[in-house]
């Protein structure tokens, strides 16, 4: 018996096909297009840094701190795109899922990497931002891909994880939103770290340990600002600084697990 | 929860062997979910109240047979019989239950056209989607692109969205790039009564071409096809086999069966 390759050359042209689609659909019948992969992130960073650095003044001691909130906001801006369309899209799909055999989590894949294109777009801009800002390239800005793939490896992991359980109930989908809405305030991204270690810095310590803030922190360190709160630089605990990577791979490994073996079933009960 | 045994689905690629499709002892049966049992809220409650939530249904009930290369099967049976089932199982839509089967060679099913096709999409982006769903590269959809609009004869149309096209005219287009995928087997459902009198009478003539030359397992109502194109029928009734041979004689007994009600 051959074990199938995990991406053999129908899987990757069908990949391919389907972000594609995805791609194409999504900002189908707009007036601008495509660019609105760059607009929605650009108004919502508009909407925060008006309320929280203007009216309410937060971050004020933050070098380039717009700049700085707008990497926050678009990183958890791919977060939660990337886990919301990966844990829908086998019930998106399950058209197709009932007509043709393929590997089931290519279209999980597909929707979270269509998540990830968008992302590398805002990318850009924030780039194009920071430079105009005047922060001044380094090499740091070459440890960014590491903390982005952190992100989307959890976010993967996630996906899987309660993209399997909402084929069967579609509970999930509602839930996710709803936790989502909760998580947003427990990620430093409106509000710097420093805000909370000054009150309690115990429970900056845990938040940082969140594997969202560590890879956010750490994107904003590398890129922005070296005067950036991370784990790194805040925990001293060097052990407990695996927390992050660990809760990313245990996510996705008991994901992978529960993916696989409830996969069997998905053409039936989707 | 408890798991269901899973019996074996194997692909193989053997060339001194001149079975196509084996089956052994296939069984299926689905769950049919009961009351609403979707959603969490019902899950739970069905589980304080120890109700299962689900009635087992059995729809394959330990099928057997071996199909050679070069075999025109036809697999024949009325509504609710289990032969879309069987049809879905051999292309690992389904997993099967309990038995052994061995796939040897390349299959591709054609379990309904035009899958992933999109309304949204121009024709032109829906014929590469479908060309992917079958395993072509852009490359390979690319040269056969022309030859695909000429057979459905649907040129003018390629830029317009899907949802401008007649149904007709969806499965004619679908039909055109289902006819290029090359495998060592070919499963059709129902594929062939397509299109108006002109197409139907292309279709037919393609599916004479395969002939002879190419293993293809056909589920289909009509006995009339049954009797042209198949060497070999099978007539599936409640989950069984219960007649196999000869098309002609075959087609007969899915009639008296018919006829009986």
């Amino acid at each position: 018996m051959k074990i199938p390759r995990v991406l053999n050359r129908r899987n990757r042209i069908l990949l391919k096909e389907l972000v594609k689609t995805d791609f194409k659909l999504r900002y189908q019948g707009s007036v601008l297009g495509y660019l609105w992969a760059l607009l929605r992130p650009l108004m919502m960073f508009a909407i925060l840094y008006i309320v929280f650095a203007k009216l309410l003044r937060i971050g004020g001691d933050i070098p380039h701190y717009a700049v700085y909130l707008l990497t926050g906001t678009v990183m958890w801006s791919f977060f939660t795109e990337c886990t919301s369309q990966g844990i829908q899209a086998i019930v998106i799909r399950g058209d197709l899922l009932r007509k043709i055999s393929f590997p089931k989590y290519i279209v999980v894949v597909s929707a979270t990497l269509t998540a990830v294109v968008n992302m590398l777009i805002n990318l850009i801009v924030i780039v194009f931002f920071a430079l105009i800002n005047g922060v001044t390239p380094t090499w740091t800005w070459l440890l960014v891909p590491i903390s982005l793939i952190e992100l989307y490896t959890l976010s993967l992991g996630i996906a899987f994880l309660l993209g399997a359980i909402n084929v069967k109930y579609r509970d999930i989908t509602s839930i996710w939103d709803v936790f989502i809405q909760a998580f947003f305030y427990a990620v430093p991204i409106i509000y710097p770290i420093s805000m909370v270690a000054s009150v309690n810095e115990f429970a900056a310590k845990i938040l940082l340990l969140n594997p969202v803030a560590q890879a956010i922190q750490d994107i904003r360190f590398n890129l922005i600002t070296k005067e950036t709160i991370t784990m790194w630089n805040f925990l001293g605990n060097p052990y407990v600084m695996i927390v992050p990577i660990a809760i990313i791979l245990l996510v996705l490994g008991f994901g992978a697990i529960v993916f696989r073996r409830k996969s069997k079933y998905f053409a039936e009960e989707v | 929860m408890s798991r269901r045994p899973i019996g074996s689905r194997v692909e193989i690629n053997d060339e001194t062997n001149d079975i196509a499709i084996s089956v052994k002892n296939l069984h299926k049966s689905f769950r049919l979910p009961t009351e609403r049992s979707f959603g969490l809220k019902q899950a739970i409650f069905n589980r304080l109240r120890g109700i299962k939530g689900y009635k087992e249904q059995k729809v394959l009930k330990g099928l057997n047979f071996d199909i050679k290369k070069g075999e025109f099967v036809g697999i024949v049976g009325r509504n609710g019989s289990g032969k879309s089932t069987l049809l879905k199982i051999l292309a690992g839509i389904y997993y099967p239950e309990k038995g052994e089967i061995t796939i040897n060679g390349n299959l591709v099913p054609f379990i309904e056209l035009g899958v992933g096709f999109n309304p949204e999409l121009t024709g032109r982006e829906n014929v590469y989607m479908n060309g992917a769903l079958l395993g072509f590269s852009n490359e390979e959809m690319d040269k056969m692109y022309d030859e695909i609009w000429k057979f459905a004869e649907l040129e003018q149309f390629q830029d317009q969205k899907l949802k401008n096209y007649s149904s007709g005219m969806q499965v004619r287009l679908a039909f055109s790039i289902a006819i290029r995928a090359r495998g060592d087997i070919l499963l059709l459902d129902e594929v062939l009564a397509v299109g108006d009198a002109a197409f139907q009478e292309k279709c037919n003539e393609y599916f004479a071409s395969l002939h002879g030359s190419q293993t293809v397992i056909l589920v289909t109502h009509s006995m009339e096809n049954v009797k042209k194109f198949c060497d070999r029928a099978i007539l599936i009734e409640d989950g069984k086999i219960k007649d196999e041979g000869d098309p002609k004689k075959v087609a007969d007994e899915y009639i008296k069966l018919w006829k009986q009600g």
